[in-house]
């Protein structure tokens, strides 16, 4: 992101009122030269260019169901378990690996959580019993990150490339799944492990909501403030005022905007009548709107997003990641301890397929041995229409998780229109590699 | 340069066959030649061919009742396995007969690569029998449930509740004929009423791969689009009910909407008890396995195919017309949960799981 051309602006000028400068944006003759100066991600733009059209395109298509607040609350459920996993490919991607494997392991390790709760525990602890839920929970997480470890371990210590240990892990992990349950369907989870899966029980509220959404706002400022604060004490160039706010204002617009929309999903009328049974109010005539705020699945991909862009932009294992993926000889020379960072990378991807896995079970209250069937394609896809390069070295987790989403919007959106499946995996089929090869033909251009 | 690329395409290739054969169905790939048994001559020798032994229903319940069958007229039994490949399968019926068999049960990996081993079994004067899946050969013995009844007797139990209103149709795997066999089984019971104007069909799609989270996902759709103003769903199978439930369940419909099922999946029969669903069609394997050694038995003796009990004919999709023996399945609904149980498929605690005790019959 290398913004040669930009006017300079030194600290002094960023004093000016950002008002004068905006109209001199008005006179910039090139948008994208006036993106370029506020630092603006084009990809990322685009991405959210593309979904809005698809979101409006659908919107019309579909006679006004899929932009609904609940249509929108849906969406970002369903997108959940992919984004968790997505984020975790972005760094096996770019250190110029792959997993195939996540669709297979999603399975067994939600099978493995599954018998764990509902058919070891129990005898133990009695059914219902809270430790259930901690225990189920970190067993996953422990196996995830074992396996992780294990793949890693053949990749980056053997030297088998991990194209084939995860081709291997994709046959083994999905023959556990069976294995652990001999193919049956094992039902109902833990009452409290349902809650990860959103669900009736499983959103926060609305008073919630909109504290998160406060939090994130705030995040937003603060990370602009300190940024600008870092680049004025290190004397770089800084982006001007006006950007600055813009950026700002459009940030947290969006995400008030977002909590506002997942605020205005009110709970179904029958559990509503329920809930004001078991609470003793008198259900009132006009019906009683309880928003049900942000889902469960929802918070977990927003701490998963955060924690692994955290960890891949501001920690050493992240950066260690990104040099190995632009260039392994170079980052091995330059004393990085490659094999143990793509271990690392395998345990992160594990114990989010694990936190992933988590999600699915709870959401469908049932472990199948199909579970996650075909999910490592989509994960994929999402992690590469979000811009993530197959050559390494580029990717960023914010994109992945757009990209879960604007899969996720086609197949939902071709479904309320009824759609068959097999024309739905081939629109979405296209949709990736146009995605693909706009963002290869968009970055040559950059480049020369 | 040229060599790596080729290695990648290779590794490639390997992939989409892997994920290919995987998504036929859950599969175990196993090793080696498999399970065969050597028969003495002068008697009926009966060969199964097994098309992937470690799925566990065949062992457990379909074997032990075609040997029970064979034992009863004094006859061997002998088997193989071909591990879900269909190539090796074509190789099993050769040995089978080159082992002594003279009458043939095959569960075919693939109907139609199987055709060849088929007809030159039948040149040899070996009659086949098509165990539960379609062999489109007219010379063959068809013996299956009767698919388009399950579909049948899915919609009644629905339709006793729901004789007018909106409907849901959560169908399975495009690619799989049963999907469209059950289709045709609802037509019969509620199209009427459809032309009618008594019910109308809201929504309908195929589920890939007949994936409960897929189902899931189609019913919140669903749901969406109509407003929750949906009366009753036909999902075609228990697995994808799992997830029609759970979406009903977050909209507090659960038990309120009938939804149907079949396979008598125990989470199903634990939903039915509880009341979350309506009916889970079951197909005893052991009626199946009975009736395929007892068919086997009366053709080695030298019965044709239209003397064998039982059979009737059965136009096929391929456009031939089959002889077959089509057992009728049961419908399971909470008021006769007893029948799982006493057939050993269940242990009362697992149907029992959770429901508040007296509700039904089968849970006191």
């Amino acid at each position: 992101m290398s913004t040669t051309e930009a006017p300079i602006d030194d600290p002094k000028s960023a004093e000016r009122s950002w008002f004068s400068s905006l109209l001199k944006l008005l006179h910039i003759s090139s948008i994208r030269n006036g993106f370029r100066v506020a630092e603006i991600d084009n990809r990322l733009l685009g991405m959210l260019g593309a979904l809005a059209v698809i979101w409006i395109v659908f919107h019309i298509l579909s006679g006004g169901t899929f932009l609904t607040a609940r249509n929108l609350w849906n969406l970002s459920v369903q997108t959940a378990v992919v984004a968790i996993m997505a984020s975790g490919m972005v760094l096996i991607i770019v250190s110029r690996n792959i997993d195939l494997s996540v669709g297979s392991m999603l399975g067994m390790l939600g099978m493995a959580m599954a018998v764990v709760q509902t058919e070891v525990l129990p005898n133990w602890l009695g059914i219902g019993h809270w430790a259930i839920f901690p225990i189920a929970l970190a067993f996953g997480l422990l196996i995830g990150a074992l396996i992780g470890a294990l793949q890693g371990a053949v990749v980056a210590y053997v030297g088998v490339p991990s194209f084939i240990v995860t081709l291997g892990g994709y046959l083994v992990w999905r023959g556990g799944a069976w294995a652990l349950s001999r193919g049956r369907t094992i039902a109902p989870m833990d009452r409290t492990f349902q809650l990860l899966g959103g669900g009736s029980r499983g959103t926060i509220g609305e008073t919630w909501t909109w504290i998160i959404g406060a939090v994130l706002c705030l995040g937003i400022v603060f990370l602009l403030w300190n940024s600008r604060r870092q680049r004025i004490k290190f004397a770089f160039r800084i982006r001007p005022m006006w950007a600055e706010i813009t950026v700002g204002v459009i940030g947290c617009g969006a995400v008030l905007g977002t909590m506002f929309v997942l605020n205005h999903y009110y709970m179904a009328e029958n559990l509503a009548k329920r809930y004001a049974v078991e609470h003793g109010i008198a259900y009132p005539a006009g019906g009683l709107q309880i928003p049900l705020g942000l889902a469960n699945p929802v918070l977990i991909v927003l701490g998963v997003a955060l924690v692994m862009a955290f960890v891949a932009t501001r920690r050493r294992f992240g950066r260690y990641v990104f040099a190995i993926g632009g260039n392994p000889e170079a980052a091995e020379l330059a004393g990085i301890n490659t094999r143990r960072t793509i271990v690392k990378t395998f345990v992160l991807m594990g114990v989010l397929v694990a936190i992933a896995a988590a999600v699915s079970i709870g959401r469908l209250n049932a472990a199948t041995s199909g579970l996650g069937t075909l999910s490592e394609l989509y994960v994929i896809a999402a992690a590469v229409i979000g811009g993530t390069s197959l050559l390494g070295g580029i990717g960023t987790i914010p994109g992945a998780v757009l990209g879960a989403l604007v899969t996720q919007s086609l197949q939902s959106g071709m479904v309320l229109m009824g759609i068959e499946s097999a024309y739905q995996q081939i629109v979405i089929g296209i949709v990736l590699v146009i995605a693909v090869a706009i963002d290869s033909l968009f970055r040559k251009r950059v480049t020369t | 340069m040229n060599y790596r690329k080729l290695i990648a395409v290779g590794a490639a290739f390997a992939f989409v066959l892997a994920a290919c054969s995987s998504g036929a169905g859950e599969t175990t790939t196993t090793a080696g030649g498999g399970a065969t048994t050597t028969a003495s001559g002068g008697q009926i020798v009966v060969g199964v061919s097994w098309n992937n032994y470690n799925e566990e229903r065949w062992a457990k319940w379909d074997e032990p009742a075609i040997k029970a069958a064979l034992d009863a007229a004094g006859a061997e039994y002998i088997s193989t396995d071909a591990g879900s490949s269909a190539d090796k399968q074509l190789n099993d019926v050769d040995n089978l007969i080159s082992q002594g068999a003279n009458v043939l049960i095959i569960l075919a990996q693939d109907g139609t690569a199987i055709l060849p081993a088929v007809q030159s079994a039948i040149d040899q004067g070996i009659p086949v029998i098509a165990y539960d899946r379609l062999i489109e050969d007219p010379d063959a013995l068809y013996i299956t449930f009767d698919n388009v009844g399950v579909g049948k007797l899915e919609a009644q139990a629905v339709y006793d509740l729901v004789p007018k209103g909106v409907y849901a149709i959560i169908k399975g795997n495009q690619a799989d004929a049963n999907a469209d066999f059950l289709r045709e089984g609802y037509t019969e019971v509620i199209g009427a009423a459809v032309d009618s104007g008594d019910i109308t069909i809201c929504c309908e799609t195929y589920t890939d791969n007949w994936d409960g989270a897929k189902a899931q996902t189609e019913m919140e759709q669903f749901l969406t689009q109509e407003n929750n103003n949906i009366d009753a769903v036909l999902s075609e199978n228990d697995g994808m009910a799992t997830g029609v439930v759970a979406a009903l369940e977050a909209q507090g419909l659960a038990g309120q909407i009938p939804v149907s099922g079949q396979d008598g999946d125990q989470a199903a029969l634990n939903r039915i008890a509880l009341g979350t669903q309506t009916v889970s069609v079951w197909k005893d394997a052991r009626e199946l396995g009975k009736a395929a050694g007892e068919a086997a038995v009366q053709l080695a003796q030298g019965a044709a195919l239209s003397d064998v009990k039982g059979v009737q004919t059965f136009h096929s999709p391929g456009g031939n017309d089959l002889t077959t023996i089509l057992l009728t399945p049961i419908a399971i609904t909470k008021d006769n949960l007893n029948v799982v149980v006493d057939a050993g498929w269940i242990d009362q605690a697992t149907l029992c799981a959770g429901v508040p005790s007296g509700t039904v019959d089968a849970c006191p």
